[in-house]
């Protein structure tokens, strides 16, 4: 796998996490700040002011969950990544008008961040770290472009067929090729369950 | 061995963010169970991360980075506490049911006493709160041997079995199994002879009754309080 050059971002974000280190923390500031900006206005729907607001969450909310980071989890990138699309689900949760959001519910409790890292978890999660780095500049345009309205703004499934005038079922083919392409695990179902039962 | 997995589009869905609430619990609950459908959604994770550091950057405010670090120190704001630093609320689960769940769900079903509400001799449904008015999240429980009632669905059904067994039309669902019923589909869930069945559903629109006309249409019919 190829290495990234500069600083060690996981190495900075496990610092920050056992010595509350700031300077660790800017530098990881300096550098992720205006990616996750950058990610938050290809989403649209977000302001400027508010994409450096939901920025600022989210660093504060990496600031104090850093101690619970583990870098033979994820690379600080995807735990910055779940992070900040927590940070907007619940941004878009309080500014809906569908749903009265009177509940306390955050989307950290939705996702299970307390997993367990065992030698295997790393194993994987460098080998998908090293196939992602590999294959994604590989992929078709429209496998990308795909990808990139489910993961920069929020799109589902039926949502990007929409925008796009395309069948569900396009979509959906095109995420199971680009995952296939950057050899990551589809589920174990596949698209329909009906292939459990064919077996 | 778990048969039943989310489709991949579904996983897809939950680690972008677009899945709602109640279906994102469903996938959550799912994966307490399932390592293989972890292991997906850990790469997809690592799909948006690489995202992450391949946008381009936008330039951000001077201000931004020492106005974050001053609130670094500032006691935790007015934010709510998540439910995970929560503690204590399991009690409100009837004992054996708590000892039934995963821990995971302790956090959205303790939070209110559950209200189990009979449907029929051998089916009841407790529903779970969690703010949200497109789905319904309930709990459900088949007594041993017992049948639901055959319905079909208007819109979309998930069910994850969290202890013991039921079997429909297609097949057998053991504890982890996570199906998905699309509208149009007909089914008659019925527990094993030996144990009672408990399911954790989400339900995105009511589902019908075939054959009793409105009669028991209640079976998940419930209005999330």
């Amino acid at each position: 796998m190829k290495k990234d050059s500069g600083p060690d971002w996981n190495a900075l974000l496990v610092r920050v996490g056992s010595h509350q280190d700031k300077a660790a923390f800017g530098a990881l500031f300096s550098h992720f700040a205006p990616l996750l900006k950058g990610f938050l206005l290809k989403g649209g729907g977000v302001e400027p002011e508010q994409a450096e607001e939901l920025v600022q969450e989210t660093m504060i909310k990496v600031w104090r969950k850093a101690p619970s980071y583990a870098p033979a989890q994820a690379a600080a990138s995807t735990w910055m990544y779940t992070i900040a699309r927590n940070t907007r689900i619940d941004w878009l949760r309080k500014h809906s008008k569908k749903n009265q959001q009177t509940d306390e519910l955050v989307a950290e409790d939705l996702f299970d961040e307390n997993e367990e890292s065992s030698p295997f978890t790393a194993l994987i999660q460098t080998r998908n770290a090293g196939n992602i780095k590999a294959h994604l500049a590989e992929l078709p345009q429209e496998q990308l472009q795909v990808l990139t309205l489910m993961y920069f703004q929020g799109k589902s499934g039926q949502e990007v067929a929409d925008e796009l005038s395309i069948p569900l079922g396009t979509v959906k083919s095109r995420v199971r090729l680009a995952l296939q392409k950057l050899k990551l695990k589809l589920s174990p179902t596949g698209e329909d369950q009906q292939v459990v039962y064919a077996q | 061995m778990i048969k039943n997995h989310p489709p991949t589009q579904f996983l897809a869905d939950y680690s972008a963010g677009s899945l709602s609430l109640a279906p994102a619990i469903s996938v959550t609950t799912h994966l307490q169970f399932c390592d293989q459908c972890r292991e997906a959604v850990s790469g997809l994770n690592a799909l948006g991360g690489e995202l992450l550091n391949e946008c381009d950057g936008v330039e951000i405010s001077s201000s931004l980075l020492a106005n974050t670090l001053d609130r670094l120190d500032a006691p935790t704001n007015s934010a709510p506490p998540s439910l995970s630093t929560q503690s204590g609320t399991s009690a409100l689960i009837d004992g054996d049911l708590a000892n039934e769940l995963p821990d995971y769900l302790h956090k959205f079903v303790g939070r209110s006493t559950l209200n189990w509400r009979s449907l029929s001799s051998s089916v009841s449904v407790a529903p779970i709160t969690v703010g949200e008015t497109d789905y319904e999240l309930a709990l459900h429980r088949i007594e041993a041997g017992g049948k639901t009632p055959v319905h079909d669905h208007q819109g979309t059904e998930v069910t994850v079995v969290l202890k013991g067994t039921f079997s429909d039309e297609q097949g057998m669902y053991h504890e982890g199994d996570f199906l998905v019923r699309e509208a149009g589909d007909v089914h008659q869930p019925i527990a094993a002879q030996n144990e009672s069945c408990v399911c954790l559903s989400v339900l995105s629109a009511p589902i019908k009754l075939t054959g009793i006309k409105q009669v028991l249409n209640p079976f998940m019919r419930f209005n999330p309080s």
